[in-house]
């Protein structure tokens, strides 16, 4: 029996349910190992009867939860993919109390026409068995994941920095032309796409970790003259900054008002 | 074998000589920044720059290489070993990596060897440079005796003449060989000359000039490092420093002479075809020690950092009579955090002395 | 051809490329471990020393260094006695009698039994160390004449997680063998003894000291006390030898993962001596 997966998309622009499409040569083999059988991007059919839900977006509106609840009902296996769905992404820049024109830029004068929350990942409101994060997700990692679901396999995050990638790709450290890079905090996978093209990384992949973040403090309150704060401000752009860290945030909106 | 000497024309010559059947690999300048990276004539080659970012390692010992791909059956499978090697001739290989390819040399040879390792090394042609000046601050080959070297190339270019005091053209490149292979090939050559008597004294000039180049940076003598390290094994300076070190596994994968490396499996979409896959790993990485089950017997970041300062200092030394650091400086240079090896020891090295004092 | 200074030049093998082994039969051991039974399909024994390991793999799942738990000396088969702990491990459960794995190995020193002839043997075994304690047990059993006194010591958590019951029951009803039994946590049917595995050297007679090896298997926790009883029988640091877990990869000291201080468990080790563990802080940890 061929898995029956589906794709949805809450608050985001649906470019990591894009990417699936973009995957060409590899999306014809896939597409022979599972029936599709929801995915508004790619099709017209509907059907609630799911082994594995790939959700794109965050939990951004009352809306967005109720999605959410209902496909998690639905589903065997619940994968988040990209930075929305996995950290809250670029919705979550919101938050910032120093910041309160982003709605009003987004939606001019009806920004009240559009109810929303606090932007959530996934995970936030329900159980997740799987996350590939990323702006947007890789195409790679969601491969590897298919092939793990298909042949019953678990499936893991690499468990190391960016920095890894750039060294095995040759990069030079984009700290040696004085560079902030968020790479020795950022969890690997992407290739140090960013880095190799000459910018900085911007942590759409999450934190490697708790002890990454705890290093970083360390390092820019003694190595460097950049304060911590707008390295916290910069984790805060994809939401790899969690939440549960508030003391530092508070500070930067403090300072930024 | 003696000497020959060649100027800048000639050793270029020479050079595509030696890469005529063979892929060039060499410096080559991106920005300020130099890489060993494919060429196809030693007059594209930055023979006057820096050292390469990273050092030539990944040539032997790639990043990521499929050891085997598998076909599975119904109920058995078969393996095919993948070899990928192709004759290189590898160009301006500084003494410090010299010293760390010997390493690999030594821990991928020793038994049961490591082919596909060999059969890469066996491939390439060296082409080493002298260098007759440290070429950064972090650098401390000059300390380790690591910033010359008498074998593991099969030629060794020394720039007799200072280009300060030398026009560019008229440069003076003595050659000298470690290798049957390196021999041959001079002795081949029509390029240059043998050298003469003025030749061996400005060789003389250029040793002299060359041991008062290097200052020391070392706290101790590179004889007692195992020593300074062993006897720091408990010292505090472990957690003190690793309060800041990322775990971020650059300090391992940019150093010469680490090795370690993690095996694992690919498979295909449908499982039925798969390879297994080598890729390079580092003991500063989180799940290095972790063990099935979930004990990572290396959990805390300090651990690690002493495991590779042990390692560097004096566990490899130990295994192999090699030296486990070369002083290149690399780990230093691509440490965010700016955490420095050669501080940790001369800050061993230093409590060390003081306590000694203090006792007596 | 470059001529490497290091080097000899040599055409070997593949140390990466597994042989092939066929799974005869296999058992429930307990709820957690199986034993196995295998036989390489190119015919020919293992040819392994007691304590040494191989490295099994699943295509397309990965590889995990299992200890033999048989002996040389009982033809051309190997048994391995797995855990259900990880991937591989639960792959290796899955299995059926007829399939094939891949094999590396012998790996590892394994126990030096040349060393203990002559002499008196005393094995201590905590939980799945039984498994390598059993090619050192068969060995001795199968090669009796050569040793003198055999003493086993055996201690699991529970009557439940004991291994190879059927051996032990043979084992007790043996003259060539003293075994001694013990689990932490009995049961009410449970009728033996009760208590950690060092409570039973209380049961163990005078033993010669100068004329005895210990071998000793088990979790890390277990060393320290064991080593303690052992020492305070006089037993010489060299010839306690204890058998250490790490999660090997490469399995021929190249990789680096196993590595303890300045020692690769993988090829200096699993068997130290106690004499040479007390200069690898890490070794129990």
């Amino acid at each position: 029996m061929k898995p029956r997966v589906a794709v949805f998309s809450l608050t985001s622009c649906e470019g990591c349910s894009l990417a699936i499409l973009e995957l060409e040569n590899q999306l014809l083999q896939i597409l022979g190992a599972v029936d599709l059988v929801n995915f508004r991007e790619g099709m017209t059919e509907r059907s609630w009867d799911i082994d594995v839900a790939f959700v794109d977006g965050a939990v951004s509106t009352p809306h967005d939860e109720e999605e959410i609840r209902r496909i998690r009902e639905h589903c065997g296996t619940l994968v988040a993919i990209g930075a929305c769905a996995c950290l809250g992404g670029v919705n979550t820049l919101k938050h910032d109390p120093a910041r309160p024109d982003y709605r009003r830029v987004v939606y001019g004068d009806r920004a009240d026409w559009f109810p929303t929350t606090r932007a959530r990942p996934l995970s936030a409101v329900v159980k997740v068995d799987a996350e590939l994060p990323g702006c947007p997700m890789v195409k790679e990692e969601f491969l590897e994941l298919v092939r793990c679901l298909l042949n019953g396999r678990p499936f893991r995050l690499p468990a190391n920095p960016v920095c890894t990638e750039c060294k095995k790709l040759g990069n030079p450290c984009l700290y040696e032309r004085g560079e902030i890079c968020l790479g020795p905090l950022t969890r690997a996978g992407c290739r140090a796409i960013c880095p190799s093209f000459g910018s900085a990384c911007e942590a759409c992949r999450g934190l490697v970790d708790g002890d990454a973040l705890r290093a970083g403090r360390e390092v820019f309150s003694t190595q460097y003259v950049v304060p911590w704060e707008k390295v916290v401000a910069r984790l805060r752009l994809y939401g790899a900054y969690p939440e549960s860290a508030e003391p530092v945030a508070a500070a930067v909106a403090g300072g930024a008002s | 074998m003696s000497a020959r000497i060649l100027n800048r024309g000639e050793l270029l010559r020479l050079i595509d000589e030696a890469a005529c059947d063979r892929r060039l690999i060499g410096p080559m300048r991106r920005g300020e920044h130099a890489f060993y990276e494919a060429a196809n004539r030693a007059a594209e080659l930055d023979l006057e720059g820096p050292p390469c970012v990273y050092s030539p390692k990944n040539h032997f010992f790639p990043p990521e290489e499929t050891l085997l791909t598998f076909e599975r059956k119904s109920r058995s499978f078969v393996t095919r070993t993948v070899r990928h090697e192709t004759s290189t001739a590898l160009v301006a290989v500084r003494p410090c990596e010299v010293h760390g390819i010997r390493l690999l040399d030594h821990v991928f040879g020793a038994a049961p060897s490591d082919e596909g390792y060999l059969a890469r090394r066996r491939a390439t042609f060296i082409i080493a440079l002298d260098c007759f000046r440290p070429c950064r601050d972090e650098a401390f080959c000059g300390d380790l005796g690591t910033n010359t070297a008498h074998l593991g190339f099969d030629l060794m270019i020394r720039r007799l003449s200072d280009a300060e005091d030398e026009p560019r053209g008229a440069e003076r490149f003595e050659l000298t060989s470690a290798t049957e292979d390196g021999a041959s090939l001079l002795s081949r050559t029509r390029l240059g000359r043998a050298a003469d008597r003025d030749d061996l004294d400005a060789a003389r000039a250029y040793d002299h000039r060359k041991a008062a180049a290097f200052p020391r940076r070392l706290a101790c003598e590179a004889d007692d490092l195992p020593d300074v390290a062993q006897r720091g094994y408990a010292s505090d300076i472990w957690e003190r420093t690793a309060a800041r070190c990322y775990s971020c596994g650059s300090c391992n994968l940019a150093c010469p002479t680490c090795y370690c490396f993690n095996l694992r499996d690919e498979v295909s979409l449908d499982g039925k075809s798969g390879a297994r896959v080598r890729e390079w790993d580092g003991c500063q990485l989180r799940e290095f020690a972790l063990v099935a089950g979930g004990h990572n017997f290396r959990a805390a970041p300090a651990e690690r950092l002493r495991h590779r300062v042990m390692r560097k200092a004096s566990w490899i030394a130990q295994r192999t009579g090699l030296p486990g650091c070369v002083g290149c400086g690399r780990c230093d240079r691509v440490c965010t955090a700016k955490i420095s090896l050669v501080e940790i020891l001369n800050t061993l090295a230093r409590e060390q002395d003081h306590d000694h004092a203090g006792h007596t | 051809m470059t001529t490497l200074d290091t080097l000899e030049l040599r055409e070997t093998r593949d140390p990466y490329e597994p042989a092939v082994a066929r799974l005869i039969e296999t058992e429930p051991l307990t709820e957690l471990e199986r034993l196995f039974v295998f036989e390489p399909s190119d015919g020919q024994a293992l040819g392994h020393r007691p304590g040494q390991f191989v490295q099994v793999w699943i295509p397309g799942v990965g590889e995990a260094p299992i200890s033999i738990c048989s002996s040389p000396t009982r033809g051309r088969t190997f048994e391995l006695c797995v855990r259900r702990v990880g991937e591989v491990t639960s792959h290796l459960h899955r299995l059926t009698a007829g399939e094939e794995i891949g094999v590396r190995g012998p790996l590892g020193n394994g126990f030096d039994m040349t060393v203990m002839q002559g002499g008196n043997v005393l094995v201590i075994a905590g939980g799945l160390g039984l498994a390598p304690a059993r090619s050192v047990i068969e060995y001795v059993l199968d090669e009796r004449a050569r040793f003198d006194e055999f003493h086993v010591l055996y201690g699991a958590r529970s009557p439940a997680e004991l291994l190879f019951r059927h051996d032990l029951i043979r084992w007790r009803h043996r003259a060539a063998i003293h075994l001694l039994v013990t689990v932490d946590r009995p049961d009410e049917q449970w009728r033996g003894r009760s208590g950690v595995v060092t409570k039973l050297f209380a049961d163990l007679p005078r033993l010669n000291p100068e004329r005895t090896c210990a071998v000793v298997i088990g979790p890390p926790v277990m060393f320290k006390f064991v080593v303690v009883e052992l020492l305070a029988r006089g037993i010489p640091q060299d010839r306690i030898f204890c058998s250490l877990e790490r999660r090997m990869r490469c399995g021929i000291g190249k990789c680096g993962h196993c590595q303890i201080n300045a020692d690769y468990v993988c090829v200096d080790g699993p068997v130290f001596t106690y004499e040479r563990m007390r200069e690898l802080p890490e070794a129990v940890t």
